[in-house]
Parts: C-alpha cells; structure tokens; sequence
C-alpha cells in the first residue's frame, strides 16, 4: 500500500519549496525546474533519527518522486548484496563500496524524461581493472559475465545495443588469452577495456574518459598504467584499498559532471542527479560518505546531491556537520562549509510525527473502517509520533476494527505488514523493527530496570551468566548509538520501546513467570527504606497498590508537597497490563479496575485499614487509581476519571492550607496535561527527576 | 497527469525542457510562418483575377497589368485578347520587350468601352505590322493590358506594377494609351513619367496634359509623346475651318469646365474674336436647364444657317443637340453646330435626338482621325492615302487572327494604331547599335526625332513631334455625325491652316 508520508512537508513542499526541491532543483514529483539553494555545492544531507523514525520511508519517497525526471539511485547499505562477496568472487577483487559503486551506477543510468541514459566509461574502466584483480585462476564464463555487467553501464541502448555483448566477448577473450601467455593478466585485461573504449566511443568525451586515469598518481601520464595501479591498490587491502576506492567513487562523479556538462546536457538535464543511502552507518555508507566529503573538501567538486539516512545522531562520524531539526530547513538550511570535509555534510534529524499526522495517517490506512475517535490520539500518546508505531497500529486497527479498539489489543493482536509476510502480534512486530534483534531477549528483562544497578539484578536473576555487567554497558552504549533518547531513571529511555518491552516481558510465560520474577527481583533489590517509591512501584506493577495507599497517606500530612505529588506519580507510572481482580490478580477479562477504584465504585466493599483516616486512606486510594490509569500510555484518558483526579486534588488542597496552592494547581494542570495526551509534571518543579523523595 | 491536464503534460514534457522548448519553438514559428503564408497566399489568390491583375483590398476593380490573357470581364474584348495572347506567345523569351496598353478596361460606360475596344484592335494591328515585319527588325513587341480602372487612384496599383515590369524579364519600354484627359488620368501619366517610363498617349487631347508649356516647367512630363493634336491645335483647325465656312459663330462654353473644355473655348476665342455677346455659359451640373434658356436666345438671332460653336463634353452636347432640335427649339432654322473631338463619342449614343440631326442641324467636329480622310485627293503632304492603306492591309489580312467587329468611323482603332506605332518606333530607334533591347532611357529620348525624315507615317497622317512629343500641324478631319449611325469625311483642316511640309516640324 502507498502511503503518503505525513509530517514531512519540510522536506517534499513544493511552494514554498522545502529541502528536497531545493537540493535537486526539481519539484518533487514533477518535470519542472527549481532554483538551487546552494547552486555551487550542495550540502551532503543525512538524515538522522531512531528506528522507525521513517527514514527508509523518506528516502523511498525521494526516489518515487524524481524517478523519471532526474537519475536517481537508492541502495540500503545493510542490503547482502554489499555485506559479502558473491559467491566465486574472491575477496581481493570485490568490495562494499566498489559493488555499491556499480548498484548506483546502474540505477543512475537509467533514461530520464528528456534525456537519454549517462554513460560511465570511467566508472566502468576502474571496476573492470578492479574485478580484473580476481581473475587469476577464473574461468572464461565468469570473467565474461563480470565484464558484462560492468560494461552494461554503458549500453546506451538501440544503436549501442550488442555493443556491450561484443565488447565483453572480446575483453573476456583478451584476459583469457592473457592467461596463457606471458602477458600479466591485469594489464592483458586493462589493455582490452582502454582499446575498447577507445574503438567503441570515438567522440571527444569518450577520447577524454579514456584518458581520465592519466592523473592517477604514479601513472606517469599513462592511463593504463594508471589503471593496473588502482587495481593493485585495490587488491592490497588497507588503506590501499580505501585510496582505490576513494578514486572508484570519483570515477564516477566524474562521469556524471560529464554527463551534466556542455550546451546539450543544460539543453536536457533538469536539476542534478540523486543519490540516496539507506543505512548509512552501515559499510560502505560511511566510506562512500566520507569520499565524497573528502573531495568535495578538497574542491574535486560534483553535481550529485547526496541524501543518506543514519539511525545515531552521527557526531562521531561527521563531527564537524551542521546539525538542524528537520523544520529548522523547511525553508532555508542556513549552511555553509569550511575546509573540514565532514562540515560538508548537514545533519537532518527527522522529528516524531504531530498529533496531526497520526490522525491522517490512521485515516489514510483505515479508510474502510469506523475508526473509533479516541484511536488516534491515543495511538500518537503511546508512540510519541514514532511513524513506524503509528503506521503498524494503524494497520493493526484496519485489519482488527471494530472488534479489538484498546491499545493493548492492538498490540497484541496479530498484525500482516505486508501480504507476503506471516502475521504476528504487533508489539512483536514492532519490537523487530525498532530494537537490535541480538539484544531483543536482554532489552526485554531490562526494560524493568531503572538504572545500572537494577539492570544487574534483573541480568542476575533473568539472564544467562554469560551477560555481565559489561555487557549491560554495551548495551547502553549500542541503544545511545542507535539514537534512542536516554532518560534518568530508566534504563530503556523510548517510552514507547519501554512499553513494548516490558509487554513482552509479561506475555513471554503464559503464567507471567517472567514478568513477576523481574518486578520482585527489583522489590527485592530495592530494599533500602529510601528507595520506597522504587519498591511500591513494582508491587503495584504486580497489582498490588496497598503498601503504595499507605505509604503515601501516611506521609500526606508532614512530606513537601512537591516530592509527595512526584512520589505519587513516579509509583503510579507502573505498567499495568492485564485487567486486576479486586485482589490485584490479572485476569483475562477486558475491564479496568482502576477506573472503578478511582470513581469510588468499590469504595462501600473496600476494607480500610484499621486506625487510620478512612476518609483520607480512601481518597488517596482513588487519586493512586486516577493517575495510575490516566497516565498508562495503552489507555486512553478517561474524562470522568481526569475529573474525579481534579476533584480528589481538591480535596486533598482542603487539608493541607500550608500547600493548598500547590495542590489546588496540580488539580487544574494534570487533568488538562492529561486530556492533551502530555506528560504529567510539577506544579512548577524544575527539580523534578520523575522518582520523588524517598 | 489527470489533474494537471494536457497543460501540465506539455509544461513538464516540453516547456521545462530547454531543447524541446526551442525546438517546438521553432517548430510553431515555422507553422505560424506557413500559415502567415498560406493565408495571405489563399487571400491573395481569391482577390487575384488573373496572373497581374488582382483587386485590391477593399476594391472591385480587377487593377493592374494582365501579363496573360484576360479580358477584364468584358466579352467584347475578348477576340483581340485572345489574338494577343497568341501573338505574345510566338515571342521567344528575351527577344521582345513589352509595351502596356493602359486604359480603363473596367470601364461600364458603352461609349467609353467602344473606343476601347477600337483603340485595343488598333493596338493589336500595330503589334503584328511590327512583329511580322518583313525586315525583322528587333525587339519584337509583346503587348500587354494595363488597367488604369474608373476609380480617382485606381491607377495606382498598375502604374507601379509598370514600374516593376521596367526592371523585370518583361522589360516594359513604353506605356501607350491613357485614354481622355481626366485629373485621375493626369495624375497617371505625372506618376509613369516620374518613374521615367515612356508614355505615348493616344487620345489625350487636353493642353495642360502636354510638354511644351509657357512658364517655369515647360515639360512637365518628360517622355510624354502624343498622337492626337492638343486641343489648342484642333481648335485652330476647328477654327481655320469655321473662318472659310462661317460667319459670326456664337460660343456655347461650359463653365467651370475641365482642361479639354477649356482649353477648346480659350483658342475658339482667341483665334476668332468672339466677343462677349456671342458667348453663352452652361454649368454641367444643371445643363439641360440652362440649354432650354439658352436655346431660344439662339433662336432670336440672325435668321440663315447659325454656326454655333460647342466648348462642351459629350454629355452636355447630346443634351444640347437633342434641345436644339426638339420642340422647344426653333423649327425653320437650321443651325451648324462645331465641336471638338469629344463629338465622336455621339457616334454610337442611343440618347441622341438623330432625327434633329437630319433636319435643321449639322454637327461638324475635329475627329482624330477618320476612315475616309485620305480617301479622294489628299493634300500632298501631312498623310497619305498609302500610309493609311497600310492599316487597311492588316485590316483585309487573313493572316493575322482576328479581332472582331470593326468600326472606323470613331477613328479610335486608327488612332490607337498610329499610338502603338509611334511607341514601337521609338523603340527601334533606340536600340543600341549591335543590340537587340534599347534601355528605357533611350525611347522617351527618341520622341524628339520624330520629325522630317523620322516622322512616322500614321494612318491618321504624319506625325511629327515637336520638341515637347506634341504632334505638329497634324492633320485634323472635320466630320459630320449622321443622322444615321456612322460619320462623314467632311474635309481636312490644319492647326497652322495648312498642311506641313515634308521636313516638318520646320517649314
């Protein structure tokens, strides 16, 4: 299903025209022209975010939008074709970047509206010395194909049709002659490429390209040589190969400025040739990346704009690129280099989706259902505008409306992203997207955690032995990498992922093993009297909200009020899964007894305690269920429940004059915070670091 | 492309593409242009009425000159055309040069179309006597016809059509013809010799359209050769006559008049001595009023035979004739009326009183020239009976292709053939020694050798020319229009009383 992408008109606007038109001077979508923003040198844009930020999403909807009009290539650098030689090709002569190399080549030749396909002689001579480098013991079939596929860069078709054919033929007899006389190999094959180029083309561009190896260094002004060079290079690995690479990849861009120069090509050409990397973090990303940069830096300059996507923020890589939000370049990127290669590249982080957004999006994908009204919003509170979240809830809902309509069954219903692939729960589905596969398993116990020392106890009493507390770093340091947010006092930061984990976590064992094991390991190892609110937090995790009730209405009447209503929030933050019977036993049943406690329904059968304020022990009882429910990221707020929780606030501000103000705020800022799907905070608490006092 | 149309496509598939744009560019302006052309040609092709001739826009006229054959829609022109068109096409190209017959082909008045159609037959003789000359001589003539139209500036169109033909293949030498001596044909012939063609005209008769005049530009239109007398010339024949066979003619004039009017009543006055009692004005506008008050007057006077001297048009003098002689005229009197040559446009008019011409009145007039002149004992100089046979051969030659009904009476075939020999002589005595065209120059130049020796032999008698292409003492027939259709040789008169001698102009 083709899906328009929301929240991204910073990039494909057309009028006013956002970053894409600007960067490639085409209207997305459209054979019309656009001015340049930077018409001398384009910035190398990467665009950064998390998993499921869409960044796959944004480059697919690059391509679909100047495919036709401009040569555009897109490759997924975690694509297999780049990660291991094929089979039958040896090591020495094959690399990421030089089978990346060919893959954009490929695409990039492909005839536009107006134009005809671009050659790549240079491009073309310099993979064939390298492929050449491989060929010692091959037999004639294989070099003939390798050479084939090489050479059809430069089938221009029709009148060039057999060409490439008749060519190979010959090279291929060339190296296979080579092989049996005294004639090294390389040169034998290298000879053939250059006679060939220099009997095929007989135009002065083609005269030109022939010759372009002349400047390699050492060659002596002798482009064969040049070429054998480069194949050596190549073939010795290190940083040999990264020279010869580097040269592949100028090679090429040489071949498209080519392509892009003289009266006919401005008589034919709109705009500049796209390139677009997936997966950039990943080899050969950021070598093709930083060749770019290198020469660009060095004023070997192109006309290609580059797009790439990174999960990570990329500081390491690109220390010194321009950083802006994706809006902050709606209109203008503000971007200028200096003489660091990695200043040429501007760093676009993609932003989590509006409120806005998901409801188009939820529309958009369920526009053969009656949606319920509250799904949408409730679908963006629990992802936070994650649009891989947004976009498989949706489907979920489409395909399980009307009768599963709360998030959680949503999350747990089976969901098909696509009509080729096997269904299966949606957090599951999620989880494979948004979290490293070989940390799915730790990342599921941790996500209980809250800090390196409980992440210890749960590996201790969950995990194999194997995982350490070094591994619990590498953890930490791998989530970070991937640019998921950290937040103090929880070890998973995402909300969102958190959420997905700790459901995991509790649907691992039909019984919950896993799920009750990991929170009273963590009562257990929260033992410390100041570390209370940790422990009552995880007994109400495990549907037990009694010790919280007491321990806060004992403290109601001496504690500040400001950690007293953080203390209330951080232990009512407990993920609360299945429904709870009146003993805080889950049940499989679809209510929520939270609601019930927290209107008063059940306070007549309720037992309070002995000695204590009944009314004050009840009316604490009900704000703990209110804002436990009202913050729980899988329900959505219940408007009676936000009016009880103002009404308790004010009661409460009733009995303690000295802080009734605070209270009295709190009792008209959360239930608004509430019904604006925001996060619950202060009154005015900057101090506020989500635990409380202990 | 749904939503953006055929617009759309063509932005994006052709507009935004700098090599498309230009070249689909230039493809709409190569359309445009043939459709520019397409259009005017088609245009031009619905108002062309035949190769050279087209209406203007606006106009009904067929105007210009018919480089092939074409009547001007007139059936009665169209055997002499067709004997045209056939003579020209024995011309080989390159041996020949082109002489214009300009007069007002689309002309709807019948008198105004019988003497062109007389003056083209006359024409087209002159052409096969010089074309089947036995000697040869060359350039060989083509003939074409100019159409000067009725219009005030109809002639426009044709004269610098002319004008063209001078520099083309056609190699136009001389333009004969003209017709009457109207503003509109003055304005012509100022136009031709400004644009120094040469120009014989044939019935021009009027003074101010002539060289040789007093005052600052004695030749106001250089290369200008007549056949016909000036007025001032036929009115001393006129004259000469009215001395030995009238006595106290009275003068009927028309007032403003026009240069042929005018011209006429300024020489009878002078020549003769009229005083102011024998003269009587008419205005044209109101003629046949001022005639019935000026016909009893005439009455009252002297009893016998009253000549009466007529300064008029054609027009006026039908109305005047039919007044004299109807009933308010004055029965027992008999009256000789004498006019100029305008008179012989009465020849064929069926408004004509005929029956007053056959009692009691004689209408004599100076004609340019009549069948009968050199019939019976002419003079000894000034014409001969043998020049004119010379027209009556081709006229009785079987040869030649024919041309139609033929009526002489008018003189218009005569003089428009004497017209075309006078033209076709200055040509071949122009043509450069070892050459075969002479250049335009040198025929306007050649009029001025017509004389003695050079004279042209014409079969309306000798035409010399004066040093202003103006004829000298040519011979000037007095007729007597008939009661019947037709006219009467009366007798020769001479504007210097008698005929010239052989080395005319000088004595």
């Amino acid at each position: 299903m083709h899906t328009r992408l929301h929240g991204r008109g910073a990039l494909f606007d057309a009028d006013p025209a956002g970053l894409a038109p600007r960067l490639v001077g085409l209207v997305p979508g459209r054979h019309r022209a656009h001015s340049l923003e930077h018409p001398d040198e384009p910035p190398f844009v990467v665009l950064t975010g998390a998993r499921g930020m869409g960044k796959t999403a944004v480059l697919g909807a690059l391509r679909d939008a100047y495919q036709g009009h401009t040569p555009v290539a897109l490759i997924d650098c975690a694509a297999r074709q780049f990660a291991e030689p094929p089979t039958g090709r040896p090591p020495e002569s094959w690399s990421p970047s030089a089978a990346a190399l060919l893959v954009i080549a490929e695409q990039l030749a492909e005839p536009v509206t107006g134009a005809g396909r671009i050659a790549f002689p240079r491009l073309m001579a310099g993979l064939v010395a390298v492929a050449a480098g491989g060929w010692g013991d091959a037999e004639a079939d294989r070099i003939r194909r390798e050479v084939e596929r090489i050479l059809l860069l430069n089938d221009r078709g029709g009148k060039f049709g057999a060409f490439a054919g008749r060519w190979a033929g010959k090279v291929a007899a060339k190296v296979v002659a080579a092989t049996t006389h005294t004639t090294p190999l390389v040169s034998g094959a290298i000879e053939a490429t250059l006679e060939s180029i220099a009997e095929g083309f007989t135009g002065h561009r083609q005269q030109k390209a022939s010759e372009w190896y002349r400047s390699y260094p050492n060659a002596g002004g002798n482009a064969q040589r040049g070429l054998i060079l480069l194949s050596q290079h190549f073939r010795d690995g290190g940083g040999s190969r990264e020279h010869a690479e580097r040269y592949l990849v100028r090679a090429m861009l040489a071949d498209l400025t080519e392509a892009y120069t003289g009266f006919m090509a401005r008589m034919q050409r709109l705009g500049r040739p796209l390139v677009l990397l997936d997966n950039a973090q990943t080899t050969p990303g950021p070598e093709l990346t930083a060749a770019v940069l290198r020469d660009r830096a060095e004023g070997i300059g192109d006309r290609v704009a580059f797009v790439a996507a990174r999960r990570g923020d990329g500081r390491e890589e690109l220390p010194n690129a321009a950083r802006r939000q994706l809006a902050e370049v709606a209109r203008r990127t503000d971007w200028a280099p200096d003489s660091a290669p990695s200043s040429r590249a501007l760093l676009v982080a993609l932003p989590p989706l509006g409120a806005d957004d998901t409801l188009h999006i939820v529309g958009a994908l369920c526009a053969d259902t009656a949606v319920p009204s509250h799904l949408p919003s409730a679908a963006h509170r629990l992802t936070g505008g994650n649009p891989l979240g947004v976009v498989l809830l949706a489907q979920s809902a489409a395909q399980h409306l009307p009768g599963v309509t709360s998030l959680g069954e949503l999350l747990t219903a089976e969901v098909r992203p696509a009509e080729d692939q096997p269904a299966l729960p949606a957090h599951q589905a999620l989880l494979d997207r948004l979290v490293p596969a070989e940390y799915l398993e730790e990342l599921t116990v941790l996500a209980a955690a809250h800090d390196h020392g409980s992440a210890r106890a749960l590996a201790t009493a969950l995990l194999p032995d194997t995982f350490g507390p070094a591994d619990i770093r590498a953890l930490q340091t791998s989530l970070a990498a991937e640019g998921l947010p950290g937040v103090p006092d929880q070890f998973v930061g995402d909300p969102f992922v958190r959420a997905l984990l700790l459901l995991r976590l509790h649907l691992r064992d039909e019984d919950h093993t896993s799920w009750r094991r990991a929170h009273e390991t963590l009562i257990e190892h929260y033992a410390e009297p100041e570390q209370a609110p940790y422990r009552l937090h995880h007994e109400l995790a495990l549907g037990d909200a009694e010790p919280a009730v007491a321990r806060l209405r004992d403290d109601f009447a001496t504690a500040d009020i400001r950690g007293w209503l953080r203390t209330l929030r951080f232990i009512a933050s407990a993920p609360y899964f299945h429904a709870h019977d009146a003993e805080g036993r889950d049940f499989g049943g679809r209510g929520d007894r939270r609601a019930a406690v927290a209107l008063g329904t059940t306070d007549a059968a309720y037992p309070v305690p002995q000695d204590v304020d009944a009314v004050l022990h009840l009316r604490i009882r009900r704000l703990l269920h209110a804002v436990w429910e009202l913050t729980d990221p899988l329900v959505l707020p219940d408007p009676k429940v936000c009016d009880r929780l103002r009404f308790e606030l004010e009661q409460l501000s009733n009995l303690r004059p000295a802080a009734g103000a605070l209270l009295w705020r709190a009792s008209r800022d959360w239930p608004a915070a509430v019904l604006a799907g925001r996060p619950l905070e202060g009154p005015e608490d900057p101090e506020d670091d989500g635990r409380g006092e202990a | 492309m749904a939503g953006g149309g055929m617009g759309s496509w063509v932005r994006e598939h052709v507009w935004e593409i700098p090599l498309r744009r230009y070249l689909s560019l230039a493809l709409a302006a190569v359309l445009v242009a043939a459709g520019v052309f397409g259009v005017r040609t088609a245009m031009r092709e619905a108002r062309q009425c035949a190769p050279g001739v087209s209406r203007p826009a606006g106009g009904e006229e067929c105007l210009g000159v018919a480089t092939g054959p074409y009547d001007f829609g007139q059936d009665q022109f169209h055997q002499v055309v067709d004997s045209i068109r056939k003579e020209n096409s024995t011309l080989e190209p390159g041996s020949y040069v082109t002489v214009a017959l300009m007069l007002p082909f689309t002309s709807t008045a019948p008198t105004d179309l019988n003497d062109i159609e007389h003056q083209l037959q006359g024409a087209y003789l002159a052409q096969y006597a010089a074309n089947h000359d036995p000697t040869g001589q060359p350039p060989k003539i083509r003939l074409v016809l100019a159409n000067s139209g009725t219009g005030k500036d109809s002639w426009k169109p044709t004269v610098d059509q002319l004008d063209r033909m001078t520099r083309s293949a056609d190699r136009l030498r001389a333009v004969v013809g003209i017709g009457q001596s109207t503003d509109p044909n003055k304005d012509a012939v100022a136009a031709l010799t400004k644009y120094r063609i040469p120009v014989v005209g044939s019935s021009i008769t009027a003074d101010d359209l002539a060289n040789g005049r007093p005052g600052r530009n004695p030749d106001p239109y250089p290369g200008l050769a007549r056949v016909a007398p000036t007025n001032t010339d036929e009115a001393r024949a006129l004259a000469s006559f009215a001395k030995k066979n009238a006595s106290k003619p009275i003068l009927v004039y028309d007032e403003p008049g026009d240069p042929y009017t005018n011209s006429l009543k300024r020489s009878l006055t002078s020549l003769l001595d009229i005083s102011y009692d024998r003269q009587q004005s008419f205005a044209r506008s109101d003629a046949s009023t001022e005639f019935g008050n000026i016909v009893p007057t005439l009455c009252s006077t002297t009893q016998g035979t009253r000549t009466i001297l007529f300064a008029g048009r054609h027009a006026q003098l039908q109305q005047f004739i039919n007044a004299l002689g109807g009933h308010n005229g004055c029965p027992g009197n008999s009256f000789q009326v004498l006019t100029g040559d305008e008179a012989s446009y009465l020849t064929y008019d069926k408004n004509l009183d005929r029956d007053a011409l056959g009692n009691n009145i004689t209408l004599l007039y100076t004609s340019l020239a009549h069948p009968d002149a050199w019939a019976e004992n002419p003079p000894k100089t000034g014409g001969s009976t043998a020049d004119y046979d010379i027209l009556k051969g081709l006229l009785d030659n079987d040869k030649r292709r024919p041309i139609g009904p033929v009526a002489l009476d008018d003189g218009q075939l005569i003089i428009g053939y004497d017209a075309m020999q006078l033209a076709v002589n200055g040509i071949h005595h122009s043509v450069p020694r070892g050459g075969t065209t002479p250049p335009l120059s040198a025929v306007g130049r050649a009029w001025s050798h017509v004389r003695g020796p050079l004279k042209v032999h014409g079969a309306s008698g000798w035409i010399c020319l004066d040093g202003h292409g103006n004829p000298y003492d040519k011979a000037v027939p007095i007729v007597r229009l008939n009661s019947k259709n037709g006219t009467q040789f009366v007798q020769l008169a001479w504007p210097q009383g008698k005929p010239p001698t052989e080395n005319c102009p000088m004595t």
